[in-house]
């Protein structure tokens, strides 16, 4: 099967004769003259060593995965973003009514100790929704406050739990927050004694409303969507009923998302323009049930990708009451090149975060879910505001009496980066912003005003009657349907990695893989004529 | 003459007689690493692994040379940004209430009779009724026919009764709703649903509904329905003195930190809002530009909107409406215009991009819109928006016989009023429907423009004028404005409007090829070279070898069983003697003798030897690489001999 030499010289001769590299068999084949051996080597040698210079060069220049952003131009027609709107106005949840008109007291009474002031008392006025019968629940014995007045220095009353403060000189207003032993305390101030009464709001509130169930049933509530859009429409035609989901967020109040799956072909968008956008009236009353919560009127809009949970605090969009906004869009999308490429994930399965959210994958909700996980490892509680893990229950301070030391504490050490929630939660591989411009105009003008109004009032239930501005209309238009996309691609593929090492091959040698394969099978040849020939060896030896 | 091509090139056959010297002859003399080792082997194992390791490396290389070509129209991207005197874009600016209200009374009078009634029976709403106790009779023939025609409708629930705005009565209409789905906004109090109903005017039957969300916007766009009828039967005339003119809408003007005024300005006719003035429309030939970027910089003015002189049906938001373009593209305003506010600052910051993209067949896209076959009935440069624009036009005159009044006329066509063209509302919506469901094909015959420009705007609203400057400011303001207005101007009905380039940056993104030629060859190269170290001419030898020298052999072949089975029938009926077959093989294996097949170009150029005969059947002489010169030598002898023979 296999012929083998009878000779290490025929098989060189062979080799000679047969191999098909250049510089090599010149140098191993080439007659004795001293002078053309010595030549060749150094020729062989020097085109050997840029050979695999240029090789090393291409090779790390491949394993560092360098990427080029390509930008391209895409003008396929697309569906509509989801939009979601809110009304910033949060309810009082009856079961916890009480206690937070306790807190209104309580905030007007520390406002009054720092700044001297008695707030007049129609601005805390009491709620009128009562929805459900008030469980008797363990009052809020130790929610006491103790403050000072700011323009004396040094009056503390410090409480076990929470007290107000002032720096030294200027007058930083704060609170104080203990661990458990009392004996780590630091003071949470602020410049500026609005924030302070807010930030300290903030806190009594999720307190507050940790002991509401989990799930609220929101459809109880009597709050339906005509109260608060009184038109939607969409390219020139009424929204379906299908077109929305509810939601209630405990600082935005109620919210509406509009198209929020993304499938339903009526939101396909066909033309750019303002007449084929989404064109809502809003009711944007300034009647706030809880006053200290958020101090901004109006409306809340976020434009954001479907399946994925609005992030309002962190990239809505303000409408004032009164105003005709018109919204134009402009989609940007951003793909990344996952793998070795970089740190990317499709979906978010192979990140090890759970994601506390039932959406699609961002960036944002896993770093809510992966803070949510620390601090229920670490506090022993979640932080009101995000989703709760599986076993989990909310901070309160009755029953976690340092959660808030340790809240604060860890909320620093992540946006520090101090916590691996940043290393942990990799950025999507695709993901696509809404470049937001928007145009203003007085809505409605003083001449349509009345017959407006009039027409509302009639049919939608709007029962305002007094001079405020208390309307709004929004319009959600793409700008140009065209889109940019950024794309990552391989600065070399493996396509032209492998061209350009057979160019390098063919410039320095004239040889190819096949080349290289005789090489080989001269060295098994040579390895296996040496064992046969000491075999031979052996066994002449031995007879 | 073929006997002196035959001497002076003298042709001979392929290089060996049969396809398995052939083969043999090649793999001896290629320059393809790994065909020479399938001969040489020593071995049948060996020669079958070296048979394997040829074969994989040429699938390799079809396979990369493959993926090459077909990464082949791949674009990619720069971006250059370039500092330099940017031209100002043209920034076209419009009231968004088109005409002043007093001075079409005339012609509207009779609508908002209409429209007022509406509201008093639907609402109860009723205004100080003294302004229209006016009433102007001549036109009431006219006109009511028509409001009567379309009236605005009542819905009780949705069994299709409806109150009719004029007699008062229930009765049953027919007809396919529109928009049937009940509203999210009014499930509640359904009873209260206005909309109107379009019917073909032919057939009374076909008819059309349409429902609201709002009464707001109901009326809204019955209103607009009759207004465009009206519009377009009053001469464009009439209508450029019934808007407003330069000096009544722009009070001050600054640009580039000089003064400037209504000159700088182009009045152009939009037919849904009125007059609009175009700074720096570069229609006298010269194209300003900003010396610096920022604010002071840019264009500065203070728009007079008279909020009291407003339709108060047709428009319902006060302010103005602007558009940046360029000189050579259409403002439409009604699509992405952007609005200003009364009684505020809106500084307008700009950042100028400028893409081109590659078309075919890179992209599909257009460079000038001459190769589209939708006439551009904007007298503007090539974008999508006109291409829809047009088609749908064109769709409208063709199958409604009248065009639309908010876009161009085309030759021979004219806006359509119901004077004239009575059907024209039902028409008009039906077309509308199909178009926003692409189902006229506007979408798939209109392409994107190849290069645009684009400037990207931000905004930041401020109060103005402010409470201490407020005073003297509007008393300036109203000074200036002259004798012909005497009151004090208000602030509601003043805007103030900043556009200016942010920075002087203009960015340019364009796609180019990302593979040449001539790195799609070297490519090549590189493979070929890799797997085989084959270049071109190797291709070339394979294809001499494979191709024509292996089919001329097939066909010699073929041309002798055809000639031996005729001889052998013609021996037959002669019933000659056999040995005249033995000299035809021989004749026939010889190749000097061989004219039949016919001689390829090629193969006269390239074969420098004649073949082996069939006698010698030499086994393979040492041949060598490296001397190929010898090989030749060393061959010749052999094929001389043959050729003696």
């Amino acid at each position: 099967l296999i012929e083998f030499y009878d000779s290490f010289k025929d098989m060189f001769e062979f080799f000679c004769k047969n191999t098909t590299i250049h510089g090599t068999i010149r140098l191993v084949c080439s007659d004795s003259n001293r002078m053309k051996t010595a030549f060749w080597t150094l020729l062989f040698l020097a085109s050997f060593g840029m050979l695999y210079w240029q090789f090393a060069l291409m090779f790390s220049q491949y394993w560092a995965y360098p990427v080029v952003l390509t930008m391209s131009m895409h003008s396929e027609p697309k569906m509509f973003p989801a939009i979601t709107i809110c009304n910033l106005d949060p309810y009082r949840f009856g079961l916890v009514s009480e206690h937070l008109a306790q807190l209104d007291r309580m905030a007007e009474e520390s406002i009054a100790f720092l700044y001297g002031i008695n707030t007049s008392a129609s601005f805390f006025h009491a709620n009128e929704k009562n929805i459900y019968n008030i469980k008797d629940l363990p009052s809020i014995r130790n929610l006491s406050r103790s403050s000072f007045k700011l323009s004396q220095n040094y009056s503390l009353l410090r409480m076990p739990d929470h007290s107000n403060r002032s720096g030294k000189k200027h007058f930083n207003v704060g609170f104080k927050l203990c661990n458990a032993t009392g004996g780590n305390c630091f003071y949470k101030t602020y410049s500026s004694g609005m924030d302070a009464i807010l930030e300290w709001y903030r806190f009594h509130y999720m307190n507050i409303m940790s002991q509401l169930p989990v799930i609220i049933n929101i459809s109880d509530h009597e709050e339906q969507i005509e109260d608060m859009v009184y038109s939607c429409q969409y390219d020139g035609e009424p929204c379906r009923p299908s077109d929305y989901v509810h939601f209630h967020h405990p600082v935005f109040g109620s919210c509406y998302t509009f198209n929020n799956k993304g499938t339903d072909p009526f939101w396909t968008a066909t033309k750019p323009g303002i007449p084929y956008g989404l064109s809502l009236i809003l009711r944007a009353e300034q009647k706030d049930h809880i006053p200290l919560l958020s101090t901004v009127a109006g409306v809340k809009v976020m434009i954001h990708n479907h399946n994925q949970t609005p992030f309002l605090e962190h990239e809505g969009f303000d409408i004032r009451p009164g105003i005709a906004t018109t919204i134009g869009i402009q989609q940007d999308e951003v793909n990344r090149l996952g793998g070795n490429y970089g740190k990317c994930t499709t979906n978010g399965d192979d990140v090890n975060v759970k994601l506390l959210y039932n959406n699609s994958y961002t960036l944002q909700a896993c770093l809510h879910s992966c803070f949510q996980h620390i601090m229920v490892q670490k506090c022993g509680c979640g932080y009101y505001y995000y989703p709760l893990p599986a076993g989990a229950e909310y901070c309160d301070y009755n029953k976690q009496p340092a959660w808030g030391h340790c809240f604060y504490q860890l909320y620093n050490r992540l946006r520090n980066h101090h916590l691996n929630c940043f290393d942990q939660c990799p950025k999507p591989c695709r993901e696509s912003q809404y470049k937001v411009f928007a145009g203003t105009a007085k809505w409605p003008s003083a001449k349509s005003q009345d017959w407006v109004r009039q027409a509302l009032r009639h049919q939608n239930g709007y029962n305002s009657t007094s001079n405020r501005l208390d309307i709004a209309k929004v319009t959600i238009f793409y700008q140009q349907l065209n889109y940019k996309s950024v794309n990552e691609s391989p600065l070399l593929s493996e396509n032209l990695l492998l061209s350009s090492m057979g160019s390098q091959w063919s410039l320095w040698f004239g040889s190819s893989v096949l080349s290289v394969v005789e090489m080989f099978e001269l060295l098994i040849d040579t390895l296996v004529l040496s064992l046969l020939f000491c075999y031979q060896r052996f066994r002449s030896k031995k007879t | 003459i073929t006997a002196r091509i035959k001497r002076t090139l003298p042709v001979r056959g392929p290089q060996a007689p049969t396809l398995s010297e052939l083969m043999r002859w090649y793999c001896l003399n290629t320059n393809t690493h790994g065909c020479r080792r399938i001969v040489v082997s020593r071995g049948r194992l060996r020669r079958f692994i070296w048979i394997l390791l040829t074969l994989s490396a040429v699938g390799l290389i079809l396979w990369q040379c493959a993926e090459l070509l077909l990464n082949y129209y791949s674009a990619s991207v720069s971006v250059t940004v370039q500092f330099q005197k940017l031209p100002f874009p043209a920034v076209t600016i419009c009231n968004i209430n088109p005409y002043k209200y007093s001075s079409m009374k005339d012609y509207l009078s009779e609508l908002d009779k209409e429209t007022k009634k509406a509201l008093e029976t639907f609402y109860g709403f009723s205004e100080g009724k003294s302004k229209v106790r006016r009433s102007v009779d001549e036109r009431n023939s006219t006109g009511s026919e028509f409001f009567k025609q379309i009236p605005l409708l009542k819905f009780e629930d949705f069994s299709r009764t409806v109150i009719d705005l004029h007699s008062g009565q229930k009765r049953k209409i027919e007809g396919s709703v529109f928009h049937k789905d009940s509203s999210i906004v009014n499930s509640g109090d359904s009873n209260d649903i206005i909309g109107f109903q379009l019917c073909d005017a032919n057939n009374s039957s076909d008819c059309a509904l349409y429902t609201f969300s709002s009464g707001v916007n109901a009326i809204q766009e019955w209103y607009k329905l009759h207004y465009m009828n009206i519009m377009a039967q009053i001469p464009l005339e009439t209508k450029e003195k019934a808007s407003y003119s330069a000096d009544d809408l722009i009070l001050t003007c600054f640009f580039d930190g000089l003064s400037c005024d209504k000159r700088h300005f182009t009045r152009f006719h939009h037919p849904l809002h009125g007059n609009c003035y175009t700074f720096n429309s570069g229609e006298n030939g010269t194209i300003l530009s900003t010396s610096t970027g920022g604010s002071e910089y840019g264009l500065q003015v203070v728009l007079y909107i008279d909020e009291a002189d407003y339709n108060p049906f047709l428009v319902t938001s006060t302010g103005a409406k602007i558009i940046v373009h360029d000189q050579n593209e259409y403002p439409f305003i009604e699509d992405i215009g952007t609005e200003i506010e009364t009684a505020a600052a809106t500084s307008i910051g700009m950042h100028f991009t400028r893409s081109r993209k590659l078309s075919k067949p890179y992209s599909d896209c257009t460079e000038t819109g001459a190769d589209i076959p939708v006439e551009n009935l904007y007298n503007k440069s090539y974008s999508l928006q006109i291409c829809l624009h047009s088609c749908f036009q064109k769709a409208m005159v063709d199958s409604c016989g009248c065009a639309q009044y908010a876009q161009p006329l085309p030759p021979g066509a004219e806006y359509c009023n119901y004077k004239k063209n009575p059907n024209w509302m039902y028409c008009y919506y039906r077309l509308h429907e199909k178009f926003v469901k692409e189902q006229l094909g506007c979408q798939q015959i209109c392409k994107d423009a190849c290069s645009f420009k684009e400037w990207a705007l931000t905004t930041s609203i401020a109060q103005w004028p402010s409470t201490v400057s407020e005073d003297w400011m509007l008393r300036v303001l109203s000074w200036d404005k002259g004798q012909k207005l005497n009151k004090k101007l208000n602030k509601t009905d003043l805007a103030n409007l900043m556009v200016f380039y942010k920075d002087l940056n203009e960015r340019f993104i364009s796609e180019n090829p990302a593979n040449t030629l001539v790195i799609l060859l070297s490519n090549f190269g590189g493979q070929l070279g890799l797997w085989m170290s084959c270049s071109v001419v190797c291709v070339i030898e394979i294809v001499e070898v494979f191709l024509i020298d292996s089919l001329s052999i097939v066909m010699r072949r073929q041309w002798q069983k055809a000639k031996k089975w005729w001889n052998d029938r013609k021996r037959e009926r002669l019933g000659k003697a056999p040995q005249a077959g033995d000299l035809e093989r021989q004749g026939h294996d010889n190749p000097v003798c061989i004219d039949e097949d016919l001689p390829t170009f090629n193969t006269a150029l390239r074969l420098p030897l004649p073949q082996d005969s069939p006698l010698p059947r030499t086994p393979p002489p040492n041949y060598s690489t490296l001397r190929l010169e010898t090989a030749f030598t060393e061959q010749l002898p052999d094929t001389l001999e043959a050729g003696q023979h």
